[in-house]
């Protein structure tokens, strides 16, 4: 099909400087069809089996959907007042708010320390990236199987390690037992799978600054704190910033982890945990897409001011 | 003309889903004409199947070729749910748990049995198909018996001296001693992680206190502090803060308790156990180090033996089934007393299921115990006829997920200390009662 | 202070991973031993045994499922790729009226909850009489998957210099031509990281297969693998084992193909 519209140049294409247009004849008149016909296949799936669904679903948040007790209904905001009350979710609300916090802090932080220490060549530096991404390529249903072996209180590692080299005399209780540190160790678990991507935007952007700037740096007799503070952190602003986007996407919809690691504990429940509860377990679909449709905006709303605040484009 | 050809493709795919919306799944012609033999029915449940050669020979005899898949019992719940709501077919027959029954039955999302079988006839021998009726309906077939049961180590008791107890005060009085002992630190197994495990427990703990949580209207029994449900709590609670209890527990679901815990001799009892556990677990050598150490109890009440919770799983047929008569034969073949008989072991571990609890038919357990092959048959079988009870006598309520899950994520936050059992029990009884009144 | 940071890369990243290997050649009684056996004392293939050998019911599913997966995730991976590469060249090199809705349309589908889109789909898909077929797994994965692998050869391309383009226009080469003789090949590396990116994707979903496939014809392993838990109990062992088995070929990828995957990540996400 594509075949039929051929040969006329895209009519945004700049000529470059000083040649002509190239073959300007214009053959037929009417619309440029090639472009439309390279993005319908992509805009069927994504219309056809995202877009429609998700408009369905997020519609049904303004509806009153109980299976049990039927039938579907408009009811207007009810089913977000009814979230508002709902005092599990409320926590969740916290919860979810302290995992993105630490998640995407956490995960910058490792994120730079990993980029910073595979900046420079070194034999075996291949390899050792390599072995930086595995957690990041791995399934996640293989993830909670891994940590499950690590945290538990009766025969984790952790536990086993720390009496091993006798910090402590026996086995200690560390999720559950107090919601602050349950969190922060259900979100290493995903910091685990998530800083491998942070540490290589960072990486890239290590790489675009020009080795003079350090050399420069140096001979004014700067520490390497200071050039830290001044020259890397300054430049890799850009990586930073997309790197804390994927994160709080992924922190901000955190599931399995707590699910697996902490059970439906309101110490650790997010709030896509509360909306497979509302839905699978409540069978309240209405309430459950009204959540999800939250989520959802909170997600874009604070992936751009995420982009807004930190992301700078960098001139060298 | 991007913007027009987006919103008619939109305006396809809408007309599609509108259409799903309105045809409801059930697609082609009657299903209960549809033939009985010579037909593949597909069954799913969070079981192992049975042995291939018993599957063959069922075959041989009905014409039915059974296609067994095996899905863990979590994932299972979420795919039977998505099933319903979006009205699909998904299998000829899959599980009912006894603590679904209310909802599936409201949703009338399965076949009522007694349609397409005699469940009359059954009820005689299997006590606990009262678990499986809802609205006068029986919405799915027992296939083993699981109850709630108490365990104990018999060397830890003897080696702190305490004697065997039969109530609830000799219960905790020696605990206390075992632990003053020093026989182990922490005698008592309650798996606090918030899960349907500590539901399930707690449930079993307000029967020995002699009673039950919610009364036949499904209202809460339990909110007044001389009730027994408040006093299952508050036991409950305390044991933690006696010391009784593992601290890990806070975060110990009921299966990681007994293999971490009761299979490793680091707690010396488990008040609400399940029936089986000790043939499929404690004594299973490859798994325990208390191989033959553990005893069934006649549940220590607070005035003497007390009931056994039953905590079934069942087997049903799902209304979008497309074989619903031959999955009802399947079904009759699959929980007959015979063959849960060979599911459990009688003979031989070819024809055993592994980690099948316990047969549903009293017949097949008495059958099991008096041929010595069922670990502690004898009394097994007896609480099965005469103290396994229904948690709710008129079956679990269509909301009981939303209750349960009230339940232990509350015990599980006053056994963490974020707050207290009257706390708790309020948050329990505030949840029973918004659903009792909405539904 | 290098050699810090990457003995912190090397520990952080594979600590679990052993735990996971070590685990896997143990019994049970032999896991959940206190302390812990650091290395397995007397290790033991049997959880592998049990997973693999023999024609039981179990090895048959293993077998059966990791052949799903690889199908699964391969036709979605293709599928994906192709339709990427076109639309991004479109999205890269030509200007038409809704681009840009529908580039960022396309992004926007990222920030939704799965949750919120398994029935509608499921529901579609029933419709179609398409649960329980790889169609239907690999239509909802190209779904999901499309706007990343778009959008990574989006920027990969729109990297590319434009002259090599215009010579090839300038000596008559239609723009199809332009796309398969000209972007296609200089394009090579890109591709090559949005297939390995993409396949990595499928490779980890468990929520729409779980859903979407009934029986073994088309479960996928981690399907297969989460089922192994029992509701009466939980196999350390031969779960550790099986999630070893589910980590193979995402990990040889990753150690064998990392520069591509390194490239492809980077061009999906700086801009």
């Amino acid at each position: 099909m594509a075949q039929t519209h051929d040969t006329r140049p895209s009519s945004d294409r700049r000529p470059a400087p000083g040649k002509p247009a190239p073959s300007a004849a214009v053959r037929r008149r009417g619309p440029d069809l090639l472009p439309y016909a390279l993005v319908a296949p992509l805009a069927v799936f994504i219309v056809g089996l995202a877009i429609v669904p998700a408009i369905y679903a997020l519609t049904q948040a303004f509806f009153r959907v109980q299976v049990l007790d039927p039938p579907t209904r408009f009811n207007g905001v009810d089913n977000f007042t009814a979230l508002a009350d709902n005092a599990a979710l409320v926590k969740s609300m916290v919860n979810t708010a302290a995992y993105v916090g630490i998640g995407v802090t956490l995960s910058t932080v490792i994120g730079i320390a990993m980029a910073m220490a595979v900046q420079r060549k070194f034999a075996g530096r291949s390899l050792v990236i390599a072995a930086m991404i595995l957690p990041w390529a791995l399934p996640g249903v293989v993830e909670g199987i891994v940590w499950l072996g690590i945290w538990d209180a009766n025969v984790g590692l952790f536990n086993s390690a720390l009496t091993t080299v006798g910090l402590v005399d026996q086995y200690q209780v560390f999720l559950g037992a107090n919601r602050w540190l349950t969190i922060l160790l259900i979100e290493i678990v995903q910091v685990w799978q998530i800083a491998p991507l942070s540490a290589l935007l960072v990486l890239a952007s290590l790489q675009n600054i020009p080795g003079e700037l350090y050399e420069a740096a140096a001979l004014d007799g700067c520490t390497a704190w200071s050039r830290f503070r001044r020259i890397t952190l300054p430049l890799v602003r850009p990586g930073v910033a997309v790197a804390m986007v994927q994160a709080l996407i992924l922190t901000l919809n955190i599931f399995d982890q707590p699910y697996v690691l902490n059970g439906a504990a309101e110490t650790g429940a997010s709030l896509t945990m509360q909306t497979y509860f509302i839905s699978f377990q409540n069978l309240d679909f209405g309430q459950g897409y009204a959540l999800s449709l939250v989520i959802t905006v909170a997600t874009l709303v604070a992936s751009f001011a995420v982009v807004k605040l930190v992301y700078r484009r960098v001139e060298y | 003309m991007v913007r027009s050809r987006a919103v008619r493709s939109m305006l396809v795919a809408g007309c599609v889903l509108a259409l799903a919306a309105c045809n409801g799944g059930s697609g082609s012609g009657e299903p209960l004409s549809a033939p009985t033999s010579n037909v593949t029915i597909s069954v799913v449940l969070a079981s192992n199947p049975p042995s291939k050669a018993a599957l063959d020979a069922f075959t041989k005899e009905t014409g039915i070729t059974v296609k067994w898949t095996n899905v863990d019992w979590d994932s299972l719940q979420t795919k039977i749910t998505a099933a319903v709501a979006a009205k699909t077919y998904f299998a000829d027959a899959t599980n009912v748990d006894w603590s679904r029954v209310g909802q599936l039955g409201k949703l009338n999302a399965f076949y009522p049995m007694e349609q397409l079988m005699d469940t009359a006839a059954m009820a005689a021998d299997v006590p606990q198909l009262t678990s499986f009726t809802a609205g006068g309906h029986v919405v799915g077939i027992p296939y083993d018996a699981s109850f709630s049961v108490t365990t104990i180590n018999k060397n830890i008791y003897d080696k702190a001296g305490v004697a065997v107890p039969t109530t609830m005060d000799e219960y905790t009085q020696g605990l206390k001693a075992i632990k003053a002992n020093g026989a182990v630190q922490y005698p008592l197994n309650i798996p606090f992680a918030a899960a349907e495990g500590l539901s399930t427990y707690w449930y079993q703990t307000t029967g020995a206190f002699g009673g039950t949580v919610l009364d036949d209207k499904y209202k809460p029994t339990f909110t007044d502090p001389g009730s027994p449900g408040y006093k299952a709590a508050q036991w409950m609670v305390d044991a933690v803060k006696q010391g009784l209890v593992p601290p890990g527990n806070i975060n110990v679901s009921d299966t990681q308790g007994q293999q971490t815990l009761m299979a490793k001799g680091e707690v010396a009892s488990t008040f609400s156990d399940y029936s089986g556990m000790i043939g499929s677990l404690y004594d299973d050598p490859a798994s325990s180090s208390v191989v033959q150490q553990v005893r069934y109890l006649r549940t220590p009440g607070a005035a003497g033996p007390g009931p056994n919770n039953s905590n079934p799983d069942g087997v049903g047929v799902p209304r979008t089934a497309k074989y619903p008569k031959a999955a009802a034969i399947f079904i009759k073949w699959f929980t007959s007393a015979e063959n849960q008989a060979d599911w459990a072991g009688i003979n031989g571990v070819d024809k055993a299921i592994k980690g099948y609890p316990l047969p549903s038919h009293v017949s097949a357990v008495e059958q099991l115990a008096s041929k010595g092959q069922l670990i502690g048959g004898k009394e097994l079988a007896e609480m099965l006829k005469t103290s396994s009870r229904p948690i709710f006598p008129g079956g679990a309520p269509s909301w009981y997920p939303e209750f349960s899950r009230t339940v232990y994520t509350s015990l599980h936050s006053a056994a963490a200390g974020e707050m207290t059992v009257d706390a708790a029990i309020k948050a329990i009884a505030d949840t029973a009662n918004r659903l009792s009144a909405g539904g | 202070m290098r050699r810090l940071g990457v003995a912190f890369v090397l520990v952080w990243s594979l600590l679990p991973l052993y735990w996971a290997l070590n685990i896997s050649f143990q019994t049970n009684a032999q896991i959940t031993s206190r302390p812990a056996h650091y290395v397995p004392s007397d290790p033991t293939l049997n959880n592998y045994r049990a997973l693999l050998v023999g024609d039981g019911d179990l090895p048959a599913q293993i077998r059966q499922s990791a052949a799903n997966i690889v199908i699964e995730c391969g036709l979605a991976t293709v599928v994906t790729v192709v339709l990427a590469t076109l639309a991004a060249y479109a999205f890269a090199r030509m200007r038409f009226r809704g681009r840009t809705l529908l580039l960022y349309s396309v992004l926007a589908t990222m920030a939704l909850p799965a949750y919120a889109t398994l029935i509608p789909l499921y529901r579609l898909m029933s419709e179609a009489g398409l649960v329980n077929t790889y169609t239907a797994i690999v239509l909802v994965y190209v779904s999901g998957f499309l706007p990343v692998a778009t959008w990574i050869m989006h920027n990969y391309m729109e990297a590319l210099p434009v002259a090599i383009e215009e010579a090839a226009q300038v000596d008559g080469a239609s723009r199809m031509q332009v796309l398969t003789r000209v972007v296609l090949p200089l394009a090579g590396p890109g591709i090559v990281s949005t297939t390995i990116i993409t396949f990595l994707f499928a490779w980890g979903q468990f929520l729409f297969p779980l859903v979407l496939s009934s029986d073994i014809s088309t479960q996928p392993l981690t399907v297969v693998i989460t089922a192994l838990q029992g509701r009466r109990e939980v196999p350390y062992g031969l779960l550790s084992a099986a999630g070893v088995l589910a980590v193979t070929v995402p990990a040889v990828i990753a150690m064998t193909l990392n520069r591509y995957i390194v490239n492809g990540l980077l061009a999906g996400s700086v801009k």
